[in-house]
């Protein structure tokens, strides 16, 4: 959505004087090491069985013209987030210098509307155990690394990206280089017909990955074989 | 194993669905209990309706804060300072509230054996409160803008229907016995539930020629397990059947009502199921 | 805890996620530079956490690190944005680094075995316990001869503190992993042209040829040299074009992915060698100055190797083979890399030295997008030094494997069984042949059960590891966050020093390696009376730590070793450039590699007293130091006649073909129609054995499921998650099938990693039990969700030594896959001694002693034979 028609009032791309974070995944530089996803269960004590940011991957062709996809995937911290629009205490909510989408970890009341008005399964509920951090059984997301960019850092997925495929800025600032990006290259973003403007841009990413390919009802045995031990996990 | 897949779980799970059908006879009940203001023959059913109705509320509300996982917490809902009204969840909420209050003082009165047009004013507002809560519900899934069949605008009307049906199903059973109650419940039943299996065609009509997400959801819909709840329990056994015993004449029989109304309770509970779970699959693999 | 000062970019003074939050936020100034790290902060209330600069070592790529700390433990490690190699970036492993110090399953204490070996029954003592029965055991050993002491690590970064101790107790008998790992990768280039690696200038290159090596999940040197991948191919347009006999994320990346049948590169490569000089697009100036053959002599040789000769044998069509021939000869600059998918065959030295010759033939050596020398530092050792052992090992330089100067430890446990060395002591660090070498249990395993073969066995380890699970008693040593070591690694073009420090001091009783073998010897010379207590006065880690690094030059001045722990590395070429992620210099230009070393000039003084022969050899007292070329006096490359060699006269001696050439596997060429071949590799976030227990890790990848190629798996019927049963000639396993397009037909891929029967908890997945050796529990193991630990292959691989290079045929393993059977149960595995003892009377047939090397070599008729040479020792590092 690069010229994006702005049509709701707590969108923030483009309004002058304000920050609008995004980041950019160049998926041609993304070698699927997995260094981000555990970058950020470091970065904030993320509990085993849920993520913040995951890499899936697809193998696609018939041998031999076999091709590997990998797709990054967080937060969009999307300027229009339905998960905003639909919590009943305000505490997921949206900063408005900046764009980011935040939790209010004191105020949640774990009723995971904002999970399912989540396009991106980009939520999920904290379990009630962690090696160290005291806030569970409540809501987390991605936070855009809110607390690092505050401080002048990239985000935590961004410093480590091996491929340098993630690059991170403000979109708003014609001079940085996710707009250059942005600009200079075919971008897409994650089910744009939502209307929820996400503002992670992938560049050069691959459709079996960013659409509901048949396979998302003839699943692959081999997500099945897991996903039946992983669903243990709701009971954990 | 093999492929790195990360798996995501369901955002509502089946303690909302047994809300939702819990909810939806609570209003069907105040709606009869209003009835019975204007129905005389729906007279025997008022105290019923309304104490079940009340009763019932009481467990839809635990059931809804216990599906929390900060139950604690669920007075933030109330608390104006948070109250966000772009959530249907937080309309819902003091819809709640505010119908528990008047059922309360309806049911009061009652109890004070009061017939002045005092209590029949709160038999009506309350009955207006109680179709805010079907309202509420089928909207709070229809806002939802990236579900397939949730993000219809049929969803409120359909919960409305559903909830006439469900209640009704729990009348026709208190009153069966009474012969001109049953009268009124049977056209009731029979033109809710018709109503019901009208806008389930419709929904599944636009779902299955809509674009991939509903293509796919209609897929998991219609098939397997989720199949044998939507269509099998629900379509067939809870919607279809039931219309063809009530217009059959056994269905104006004691008996044949009462055995339609069963069938629609288990078709109401299993269509709240599937309508809640069969839509948040397919995203579980996005 | 105290609230971080509100700096000028700090929008707020609250945690993030407060009503405040939102309320607190200013307008900010425009056009924010966001750093691309060196800080870390706590999410939770925003106080910044305490830097300690470090070297990673969860593998052995040593990217330069940060080890971030809060209430004194590590919580966070990033990269170190001023180490020019890592450039701030660390992978998916060293991310996760911390969880081998925070391992629940970590032994804390010494630990005595009671009952039979690896009963798993133990009793905790005193180090003062520990240390006197070592020393006891050793001073019985030294009476008999120092060389029944054996010492085998598999990972040494110590920087020297092993060699030392088993030359202060006079043994030779020091044996490392290397011929399990990539030996015969070194073997190929040694002798060819000095290093045991290149250095591929990905950044800069236009053309990639990468046989066999996975480099964006593994090989040497993963993260850095990925970094410098995706910048060539996105940045400066390269082409990349994978052979691998799989769709590793190497080949899922590159351009073209080109399936091979295994342990065939050197055909290939060899016949793309053909088709360049058939039509002529060699660098002859390149071939006539720098190497040891001309021109006409290459044309020559390489005229046999013909494309639809490689086809035929690789399954690689011949216009493939002549397309990628031209179009790497013709692209400049194009360089060439190979990890151990070439090597690690029978005749593995002969496959890396085939796809060596291309870069070389092309003149793409050492040129600015080509093919470079590994760029390192060294440091001075703490002195006195111990001499030399008197006495060569059996076991440590093998007569039958003269060439193979990185040993052939896969062959040890059948020697010893065999009584060719006694073994009185047998010390263990940083090494899991029981896990990672052929035959596994059967062999290792038997080996160490069994008390006449090694009466006493001491593991210097943190975990409970296959192997230390089998020791009499184990030292519980250092992981990498809490030792001092010195540390440089050629992994980019920028040589550089580095050192590990620990973040906080050893947890439990733990000891560091140096400070342990330190204390073993005191306790056998506790006055010096032995002259073995002077090699090892030292205070402590960093006092050693000073020995090697306060008087290196350039170092010293910028201040020794205090600026390696303020920095972590030295030389510090530029800044980490935000806008680029590259090292730029003062000026903000991306800082300039140095190329052609080769071409460096001699000095004066290098060249006073010094002859040049007519072919232009520099000599000085006996010794090559150079070539003259053209008028200027090169120092030439580090070989013993300063060229390239592309005739190893040294390999003839022995009767094998000095010339590039290709040698097929016997038993591959005889396979039936229902027979594949089994491959193991490395993924991207496991490291070796010793990942597992590694929580973020395992819960990406925990399971090792067999890779079938889709068409195959639809003739034997199996569909991914069908159990199949993997049979080879020394044992079987039983494990899932995931059936996928990516895989060649003829190949069944198992990771390795997986499987494990030690090792703590979480890799067995018994997470029922408690910690057992004074770890301290993570509640978040509540939340493991798998329930699948994979499959250990290494019992159905047997021994194969390559008798040039001496390194283990990990690839040449021909199976038999079927669907399971009704008795097969998913993990059973099974192996056996004599079988495995059979292969390796197999494998020492094809050694220059054996009855086969002669009917290999069709040749080399002319080669006196055995008794032509007399067994040199091998030198090697
Ligand atoms: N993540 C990770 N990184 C590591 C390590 C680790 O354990 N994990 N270990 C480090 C160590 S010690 C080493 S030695 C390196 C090893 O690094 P690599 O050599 O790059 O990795 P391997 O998986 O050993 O083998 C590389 C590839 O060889 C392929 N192969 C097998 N047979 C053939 C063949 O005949 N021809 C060709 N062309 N390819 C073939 C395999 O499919 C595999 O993809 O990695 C280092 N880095
Ligand atoms: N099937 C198959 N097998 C393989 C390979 C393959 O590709 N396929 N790869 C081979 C290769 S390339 C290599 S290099 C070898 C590696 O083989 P090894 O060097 O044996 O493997 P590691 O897993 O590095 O050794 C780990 C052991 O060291 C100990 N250890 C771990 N951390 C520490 C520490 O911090 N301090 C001390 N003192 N000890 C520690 C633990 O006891 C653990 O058992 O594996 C080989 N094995
Ligand atoms: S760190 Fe970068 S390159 Fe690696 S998987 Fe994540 S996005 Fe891809
Ligand atoms: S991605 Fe999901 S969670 Fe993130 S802002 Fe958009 S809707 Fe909200
Ligand atoms: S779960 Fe928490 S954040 Fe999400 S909608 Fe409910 S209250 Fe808001
Ligand atoms: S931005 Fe921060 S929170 Fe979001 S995925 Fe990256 S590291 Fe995790
Ligand atoms: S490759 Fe990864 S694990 Fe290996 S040293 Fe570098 S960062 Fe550490
Ligand atoms: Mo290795």
């Amino acid at each position: 959505m690069s010229e994006e028609l702005r049509v709701s009032p707590i969108e923030t791309r483009g309004v002058a004087g304000k920050k609008r974070y995004a980041m950019v995944v160049d998926t041609r530089r993304c070698i699927g090491c997995m260094a981000c996803q555990v970058a950020c269960k470091a970065e904030y004590d993320t509990p085993l069985g849920v993520n913040r940011t995951w890499v899936p991957y697809k193998v696609v062709g018939t041998y031999p013209t076999v091709k590997k996809h990998f797709l990054p995937r967080l937060c969009n911290h999307c300027d229009d987030p339905p998960c905003v629009r639909n919590c009943p205490v305000e505490a997921t909510y949206k900063v408005e210098d900046g764009g980011f989408v935040l939790q209010r970890y004191e105020r949640c009341i774990g009723c995971r509307s904002c999970m399912a008005a989540c396009p991106y399964n980009a939520r999920f509920m904290l379990p009630a155990h962690r090696t160290y951090t005291q806030i569970t059984n409540v809501v987390d997301k991605c936070t855009f690394c809110f607390h690092r960019v505050t401080q002048g850092m990239v985000p935590a997925c961004v410093q480590t990206c091996v491929g340098r495929s993630r690059v991170f800025g403000d979109l708003n600032d014609p001079t940085s280089e996710v707009s250059y990006l942005v600009t200079r290259n075919a971008t897409q973003v994650l089910r744009p017909e939502e209307g929820t403007k996400p503002h992670v841009f992938y560049i050069g990413a691959d459709r079996n990955a960013t659409e509901f390919g048949r396979d998302a009802y003839r699943k692959p045995e081999v997500m099945e074989l897991e996903r039946a031990a992983f669903k243990r996990h709701l009971n954990i | 194993m093999g492929d790195y897949v990360w798996f995501h779980d369901v955002s509502w799970h089946a303690t909302y669905a047994t809300y939702f059908f819990v909810i939806g006879i609570v209003a069907g009940l105040s709606f009869l209990s209003y009835g019975s203001w204007i129905t005389p023959a729906l007279r025997p059913l008022r105290e019923k309706a309304a104490y079940g109705s009340i009763v019932l509320l009481a467990v839809g509300g635990l059931l809804l804060i216990a599906d929390l996982s900060q139950p604690l917490r669920f007075l933030n809902i109330l608390n104006p300072a948070y109250l966000h009204f772009t959530s249907p969840l937080a309309w819902g909420a003091l819809n709640i509230v505010a119908f528990g209050i008047v059922s309360v003082l309806y049911v009061l009165s009652l109890l004070k054996k009061d017939e002045t047009p005092r209590t029949r004013l709160l038999a009506t507002v309350a009955a207006l409160l109680a179709l805010g809560l079907p309202v509420y519900t089928g909207y709070d899934l229809t806002v939802h803008q990236s579900r397939p069949v949730w993000n219809t605008p049929i969803m409120p009307v359909l919960f409305v229907a559903l909830a006439i049906t469900s209640g009704t199903a729990v009348g026709s059973l208190l009153a069966a016995g009474n012969e001109a109650a049953r009268k009124v419940l049977h056209s009731y039943l029979l033109w809710s539930t018709a109503a019901v299996g009208v806008i389930l065609i419709s929904i599944l009509g636009t779902t299955n020629y809509g674009g991939a997400a509903s293509e796919l959801t209609f897929m998991i819909l219609t098939t397997g397990t989720m199949g044998l709840i939507f269509v099998g329990a629900g379509m067939l056994a809870g919607t279809a059947a039931p219309v063809a015993l009530l217009l059959a004449p056994a269905g104006r029989q004691q008996a044949g009502l009462m055995l339609s109304a069963l069938l629609v309770l288990v078709g109401s509970a299993a269509l709240r199921y599937a309508l809640l779970m069969g839509p948040q699959q397919l995203q579980t693999l996005y | 805890m105290e609230m971080p000062k509100v700096t000028r970019r700090t929008f707020l003074k609250v945690s993030a996620g407060t009503t405040a939050a939102v309320a607190a936020a200013p307008r900010v100034l425009k056009a924010m530079e966001v750093d691309l790290g060196g800080k870390d902060f706590s999410p939770v209330n925003l106080v910044e956490r305490k830097a300690v600069p470090i070297n990673c070592h969860v593998c052995n790529i040593q990217d330069g690190a940060i080890a971030y700390m809060e209430n004194g433990r590590v919580v966070k490690l990033e990269g170190n944005p001023e180490h020019v190699s890592t450039r701030g970036r660390l992978c998916a492993k060293g991310n996760s680094g911390m969880w081998y110090s925070y391992d629940p399953d970590r032994i804390l204490y010494p630990l005595k075995r009671v009952g039979a070996r690896g009963e798993g029954k133990w009793k905790r003592i005193t180090w003062d316990e520990a240390l006197t029965e070592i020393a006891q055991k050793l001073d019985a050993a030294l009476k008999e001869d120092p060389n029944t002491i054996m010492l085998k690590w598999g990972r040494n970064r110590a920087g020297g503190t092993l060699e030392r101790f088993m030359k202060t107790l006079g043994s030779a008998t020091v044996l490392n992993h290397t011929s399990v790992c990539e030996s015969s990768k070194k073997i190929g280039m040694e002798p060819t042209w000095g290093p045991d690696i290149e250095t591929p200038d990905f950044a800069n290159t236009k053309y990639v040829l990468n046989f066999g090596s996975n480099i964006l999940e593994a090989a040497y040197f993963h993260n850095p040299l990925s970094q410098r991948i995706t910048e060539g191919r996105v940045d400066n347009n390269m082409k990349i074009v994978t052979f691998d006999v799989r769709l590793s994320n190497t080949a899922g990346f590159s351009d073209e992915w080109i399936p091979i049948f295994p342990a065939t590169d050197g055909a290939v490569a060899l016949a793309m060698g053909h088709v360049i000089l058939r039509e002529n697009l060699q660098d002859s100036e390149f071939i006539n100055d720098w190497t040891n053959v001309t021109v006409e002599e290459l044309k020559k040789h390489y005229e046999q190797y013909t494309p639809e000769w490689a086809a035929k044998i690789s399954g690689v069509p011949a216009a493939t083979i002549e397309r990628i021939a031209r179009e790497f000869a013709t692209t400049k600059p194009a360089t060439l890399f190979t990890y151990r998918g070439p090597c690690k065959h029978l005749y593995g030295s002969y496959n890396e030295k085939a796809c060596m010759m291309l870069p070389i033939m092309t003149g793409n050596v050492e040129t600015r997008g080509g093919y470079c020398l590994p760029r390192g530092m060294g440091w001075p050792q703490p002195q006195p030094e111990p001499p030399k052992a008197k006495h060569g090992s059996y076991l440590a330089d093998h007569p039958d494997y003269p060439l193979a100067g990185h040993k052939v430890a896969q062959l040890v446990p059948f020697w010893i069984a065999d009584g060719k060395q006694k073994i009185n002591v047998y010390f263990t660090y940083q090494d899991n042949p029981v896990y990672t070498n052929p035959g596994s249990v059967d062999v290792w395993g038997k080996m160490f059960r069994d008390e006449k073969l090694i009466p006493y066995y001491v593991s210097m380890s943190p975990f409970m590891g296959e192997e230390t699970a089998l020791a009499d008693i184990i030292l519980p040593d250092c992981p990498y966050l809490e030792r001092w070591e010195p540390e440089s690694m050629p992994n980019s073009l920028w040589p550089w020093l580095g050192i590990r420090q620990p973040v906080h001091a050893p947890l439990g009783e733990a000891r560091e390696n140096r400070i342990l073998l330190r204390d073993i010897i005191h306790k056998l010379d506790p006055d010096g009376s032995r002259g073995m207590k002077k090699y090892w006065n030292f205070k402590d880690g960093e006092d050693y730590m000073r020995h090697h690094f306060d008087s290196v030059p350039g170092l010293k001045e910028a201040g020794g070793l205090d600026f390696l722990k303020k920095h972590g590395c030295w030389p510090i070429y530029g800044k980490l450039n935000p806008a680029t992620g590259k090292v730029s210099d003062k000026t903000g230009r991306e800082i300039k590699a140095e190329y052609g070393l080769y071409r460096k000039e001699l000095s004066e003084a290098d060249m006073a007293g010094a002859v040049i022969e007519k072919n232009g050899t520099i000599t000085k007292n006996g010794k090559a130091i150079g070539v003259k070329r053209n008028g200027r006096n090169y120092v030439g490359f580090p070989t013993g006649n300063r060229l390239i060699n592309v005739r190893v006269d040294e390999w003839a001696e022995y009767g094998f073909n000095p010339m590039p050439t290709f040698k097929r596997i016997p038993w591959h060429e005889a396979m039936k129609d229902d027979e594949m071949i089994l491959t193991t590799f490395k993924l991207n976030v496991h490291k070796q054995s010793r990942t597992a227990a590694v929580k973020w890790l395992a819960e990406i990848a925990h399971s090792n499921p067999a890779w079938i190629n889709a068409q195959t798996a639809a003739k034997l019927g199996v569909k991914t998650g069908d159990l199949v049963r993997v049979e080879s000639k020394v044992g079987y396993l039983v494990t899932k099938a995931y059936v996928l397009e990516g895989v060649h037909p003829r190949v069944v891929a198992i990771p390795t990693g997986f499987g494990h029967w030690e090792y703590g908890r979480l890799a067995t997945l018994r997470l029922k039990d408690k910690p057992g050796y004074g770890g301290q529990d993570d509640p978040d193991l509540n939340n493991v969700w798998w329930d699948d630990r994979g499959v250990h292959p290494n019992r159905v691989i047997p021994v194969v030594a390559d008798p040039i290079g001496g390194s283990q045929g990990w690839y040449d393993t021909v199976v038999k896959v079927t669907k399971a059977g009704p008795s097969d149960k998913y993990g059973d595995t099974q192996g056996d001694w004599q079988k495995h003892y059979e292969a390796y009377k197999e494998t020492l047939r094809y050694a220059y002693t054996g009855d086969l090397h002669r009917k290999m070599h069709p040749e080399m008729a002319s080669w006196g034979g055995p008794e032509s040479v007399k067994p040199k020792a091998g030198g090697g590092h």
